[in-house]
């Protein structure tokens, strides 16, 4: 399948979740496209740990951008558009060893995503540990 | 100054809508919070769980304090609902808002409905198509995908209406999946991996995972590992009714 088809759907799916959510009208447009591009760097990176690091990072730091242009809050964006990344193929795979008896795969494989799950994890961490701090110097400047 | 108890009728209700829509539990304190600076309390102590919330209001010498516990039990998430209540509570802050205004807000965006259950369950199905378009999958695996994110977001009301468990849920749903995609599978080829992937993908909470690790950086230890193992069951129930399905076809896929 050609990246650029695989880009779109990203960003089209992403929409449709942020429908599902029932997320605001104004931020799902934002939602989908950051999702769409975080999905870009991930296959750009190679589809790899360090690829889940910096697609997330990029997600959470546009959230966080998006969230204080428009004055909402960010957990509005970043739930739809962090879901494209959620390693579900790998569960599957994992799944998919262990009952075919293929037990060094699945292990192989299940460790790969749970990589990609830490990695995520410290992406968004990292992006809102960062705002959060800006925040706090804002308010002792104010 | 107006009465307490409005007051703290309108701040438990913040905090708790916010907890029902999806929203940190730093996020439910921190409402509770700026809204009482709004109101001029003194002090305010608030704890707040993904279950339950107490909140204690008191004068300035700790007299006169007024505590309420309020029980969380559904736990979904409704975005608009959420932004409504901070909107809300933002207005309160900066004085904008008296306390009988900001409770009669929070109650009409407590009874403002879902969008009806035909829409969520065609965009669940869309973006489970998407997914699994997203993921590799060809024409054929998309009306696969699809379909079952019709099945999944049909069955799942109709779950909870019948009072099994959300995590229970999960198992049920992750069967159904495989199941269907692997008999399609016979009927007309297809590729298994991507169709159920992408079906799964919109269940896997990525809400409950990124509100765990921010409630666990922000040191509310309790409510993160408490949303980190919901997260992690999710997942791993989801996997094991997958697992099942896809043993009784063991070798077609």
């Amino acid at each position: 399948m050609h990246w650029s088809i695989q880009i779109i759907s990203c960003a089209l799916a992403a929409f449709f979740v942020a429908l599902l959510l029932n997320q605001p009208r104004k931020t799902m447009l934002f939602s989908g496209l950051i999702a769409g591009l975080g999905y870009a760097i991930f296959l750009l990176l190679g589809q790899t740990t360090l690829g889940y690091f910096c697609a997330t990072l990029f997600i959470g730091v546009a959230c966080e951008i998006c969230a204080r242009l428009t004055k909402k809050i960010s957990t509005l964006f970043i739930t739809s558009a962090l879901i494209p990344l959620v390693p579900g193929v790998g569960l599957y795979r994992t799944m998919r060893y262990l009952v075919q008896g293929e037990y060094s795969l699945a292990v192989s494989c299940g460790t790969d995503t749970l990589m990609g799950i830490c990695a995520i994890a410290l992406g968004i961490t990292i992006s809102s540990v960062l705002f959060a701090n800006i925040r706090k110097s804002e308010r002792k400047q104010a | 100054m107006a009465d307490m108890h409005v007051m703290l009728d309108a701040v438990c209700l913040a905090a708790q809508l916010t907890l029902e829509s999806g929203g940190e539990t730093y996020r439910a304190e921190d409402t509770v919070e700026h809204m009482c600076k709004g109101f001029s309390i003194p002090k305010a102590d608030v704890l707040a769980l993904p279950t339950g919330l107490i909140v204690t209001l008191s004068g300035e010498d700790g007299t006169a304090a007024h505590t309420r516990l309020i029980r969380v039990r559904k736990r979904e998430t409704n975005l608009s609902r959420l932004d409504a209540c901070n909107n809300v509570s933002r207005l309160v802050a900066q004085g904008k808002m008296t306390a009988e205004d900001a409770l009669a807000a929070l109650k009409k965006i407590q009874k403002t409905p879902m969008p009806k259950l035909v829409w969520q369950v065609l965009f669940g199905a869309l973006s489970a198509a998407f997914f699994c378009v997203m993921l590799g999958g060809m024409p054929e695996d998309f009306v696969v995908a699809f379909l079952c994110g019709l099945l999944i977001h049909a069955t799942m009301p109709l779950l909870s209406r019948c009072h099994v468990p959300g995590m229970l849920g999960g198992l049920i749903t992750g069967f159904l999946t495989a199941q269907i995609t692997l008999l399609c599978n016979t009927v007309y080829p297809i590729h298994p991996e991507p169709a159920i992937s992408g079906a799964i993908l919109p269940l896997l909470s990525g809400l409950a995972t990124t509100n765990a690790i921010r409630d666990t950086m922000k040191g509310d230890l309790v409510s993160g590992s408490a949303r980190i193992s919901e997260a992690v069951l999710t997942a791993a129930l989801l996997a094991v009714g997958i697992c099942i399905a896809l043993s009784m076809w063991e070798g077609r896929f």
